[in-house]
């Protein structure tokens, strides 16, 4: 098969004095030893050998995916895809509206954008997602783990143990009205430590630390399999205060969604990127639009904005491929993310709106 | 720039070979291009055994012009106009996809252009039963609504599912994959024997500046070639197998005007003969969040500027209602 020499991925150098030489398909590169190529193009003679391995390698994955087998790039018809779908579940955020715009929750093997101003409930979002992810399956969860890599320093375990509790309790109840083995089984994994134990937690300082996260993250999952859940909480900050070039920012950013979004196809995980708003000063009038740049709106599969109308907290799905755009509200209380009407079975009447790093002392409130 | 080897006519021996080397004719431009009797005399080769090895390297290696009556009669029956599947799009791409070409779709997030593809590969795949090819670089392909999509046209689960069957997705999110499938639907469509398949008549590649946007700018050309190289592969494609690519692309803001342009340069605004600017607008008064406007930018058949509405709804992308276009473009 003609496959041209600049097909293959070798040092720009490297091609240079390939092409230089006169090679141009992939079948006079395999006609020759390293020796004679390190002679003709002036190489070393491992680089020659490396050269012809990449070569070799890429021809003979080609040749035999002819012959149907399945090799590097799976290609899979739209009725396979559409099985898997239906089967893989969603990560529920225990505010049915959302939920439902969502189309059921927050989906696996894409990138979701969560937008919005400081203190309007990213934060917070994030962690519910983290602890939601471990609801073992017979309650409707995923039973999976959670990776948290932290940039601005806003996770408080504090508030994760107070979320848990909360989670931990819901599921108590519904086992209790139902009565059924496997849910008493299930809930004596399903306790406070051990959520907190499955979530895998890194801190970041900056962009470059946080690409090298990234890039070792499919050593980590290969190890720790039952991940499905990959939250990035500040994606924005790194990349705003120390990057002054700007075109290196959306090229790092760019080659950063891809990795993103390759982890999550292959490991089948959901990814979850919070994001900063930044005001755009138009004709007239200027507007808060999300941060990092028009070409990082390319990069999200589904974005949801958070904004404030008066008191009340909003979420709007601003782009997703297959729901349409709504705004709903929501409430951020000290169980976590809720609806604002919450069904009157499991919640107490008097829900107070509480901002978790300011909190209040009122009066008879456990510490 | 081929390199002689021996074998590559007959004629041209490893002895042969050895002597031109000797004597820096490395490559075949290098051989026809130099003079015969020069080179005959300095390599002590017979002159008769040199303009035959040229004669046939020439007749291998260069291309012939061709007539242009043949080349209409040759489009007249290997071209072919797909239908998009939304009637005011047609419209815009003068009746449809032409095959032999490629088609860019831009815009903006959530302008709709993965909902475009959809809707082309589901009309491609249901109503004219031709396979699809759908490259997928951002994770924004949703099988469900492609089935949403086949459930609100005509024909019973069958055909949806046979129509779900046709097309083809592969998940590529790097350069060398997506160049890896490319060639791998050229090699297996050229030799094409027996396949158990019918051969790909719709090409969608979304996106493709997801995965070339990271290696452009800064110092490195590196990018700039492999985008080439990624469009002259695609251009292979549509021309040689008569298929229609189509792609889309993102949108970059001018850091001078404020406005927002197409992205990946101006080298790649050559590749595409077709590009349609997706854009969303508020509508007079129909519902501001599903109404689309859709611009051409550059055909060479249409004028460009001419605009159609589009509304995208639970069925797919159809013309805006009649009632809320009094307007008109």
């Amino acid at each position: 098969m003609q496959r041209d020499v600049g097909s293959f991925p070798l040092a720009p150098g490297l091609r240079a004095k390939l092409i230089g030489a006169g090679f141009q398909t992939a079948e006079e590169l395999l006609e020759i030893g390293p020796c004679e190529l390190s002679k003709e193009i002036g190489i070393s003679k491992e680089e020659a050998l490396e050269t012809l391995q990449i070569v070799r390698r890429e021809c003979h994955s080609n040749a035999t995916r002819t012959t149907g087998e399945p090799e590097t790039v799976k290609k899979c018809t739209a009725l396979e895809l559409l099985e898997q779908e239906q089967a893989r579940g969603f990560i529920i955020t225990f505010c049915s509206a959302l939920d439902d715009i969502l189309g059921g929750g927050v989906q696996l093997t894409k990138i979701t954008e969560i937008c919005g101003a400081p203190g309007v409930g990213k934060t917070q979002l994030c962690m519910q997602l983290a602890v939601d992810v471990q609801i073992p399956e017979c309650f409707g969860g995923l039973a999976g783990e959670a990776v948290f890599i932290d940039t601005e320093g806003s996770f408080i375990v504090d508030r994760v143990a107070d979320i848990a509790t909360a989670c931990v309790q819901h599921c108590q109840l519904i086992a209790e009205t139902h009565q059924e083995e496997d849910f008493q089984k299930s809930l004596e994994t399903f306790s406070l430590e051990s959520i907190l134990s499955h979530i895998y937690y890194f801190r970041c300082h900056d962009y470059t630390e946080l690409l090298a996260q990234v890039y070792l993250l499919p050593d980590f999952l290969s190890e720790h399999s039952k991940v499905q859940l990959v939250i990035v909480d500040g994606i924005a900050f790194p990349f705003r205060h120390d990057l002054e070039d700007l075109s290196l920012r959306t090229r790092l950013l760019n080659g950063l969604a891809q990795q993103l979004i390759s982890i999550a196809n292959a490991h089948k995980l959901a990814v979850v990127l919070t994001n900063q708003m930044t005001t755009r000063i138009g004709q007239s009038q200027s507007m808060l639009v999300p941060a990092l740049g028009e070409s990082w709106g390319h990069a999200a599969t589904i974005r949801l904005i958070f904004h404030w109308d008066n008191k009340q907290r909003l979420a709007t799905l601003y782009k997703s491929p297959s729901q349409k755009e709504s705004t709903v509200p929501f409430h951020i209380t000290p169980n976590g993310f809720r609806d604002v009407h919450p069904p009157p079975s499991s919640q107490t009447p008097a829900e107070i709106e509480i901002n978790p790093r300011k909190r209040p002392r009122l009066e008879g409130e456990n510490q | 720039m081929a390199i002689l080897r021996a074998g590559l006519c007959p004629g041209l021996t490893a002895e042969m070979i050895q002597v031109l080397k000797a004597n820096s004719i490395t490559t075949v431009v290098d051989l026809v291009s130099s003079d015969l009797e020069e080179v005959a005399r300095k390599c002590s080769l017979s002159y008769k055994a040199l303009v035959a090895v040229r004669r046939v390297l020439l007749a291998q290696f260069s291309a012939f012009p061709v007539n242009g009556a043949d080349l209409y009669e040759e489009l007249k029956s290997s071209m072919a106009i797909l239908p998009t599947g939304s009637e005011s799009l047609d419209k815009l791409l003068d009746s449809g996809l032409y095959t032999g070409e490629v088609t860019e779709l831009t815009g903006a997030p959530a302008t709709g252009k993965t909902q475009v593809c959809l809707s082309i590969a589901m009309s491609a795949a249901h109503g004219l039963r031709q396979s699809v090819l759908y490259v997928d670089s951002t994770g924004g392909f949703t099988a469900s609504r492609l089935l949403q999509l086949a459930q609100t046209r005509m024909g019973g689960e069958e055909e949806q599912a046979e129509a779900l069957q046709r097309i083809q997705v592969a998940r590529v999110f790097d350069v060398y994959a997506m160049l890896d499938v490319v060639q791998e639907l050229r090699c297996s469509m050229s030799q094409q024997v027996l396949s158990s398949s019918a051969p790909v008549k719709v090409l969608v590649v979304d996106s493709i500046s997801a995965v070339i946007c990271p290696l452009l700018g800064g110092w490195q050309a590196e990018g700039l070639a492999l985008m080439m190289q990624l469009a002259r592969e695609l251009k292979m494609l549509a021309r040689e197998l008569s298929m229609a690519v189509v792609v889309t692309n993102h949108v970059t803001r001018e850091s001078s005007s404020g406005h927002l342009k197409p992205a990946l340069g101006r080298s790649w605004s050559f590749v595409p003969s077709t590009r349609v600017l997706l854009e969303s607008r508020a509508g007079p008064g129909g519902n501001a969040s599903t109404h689309r406007v859709a611009t051409l930018t550059k055909s060479s058949r249409q004028p460009t500027g001419i605009e159609v509405e589009l509304d995208i709804g639970s069925c797919g992308v159809l013309e805006e209602s009649p009632a809320a276009s009094a307007e008109g473009p």
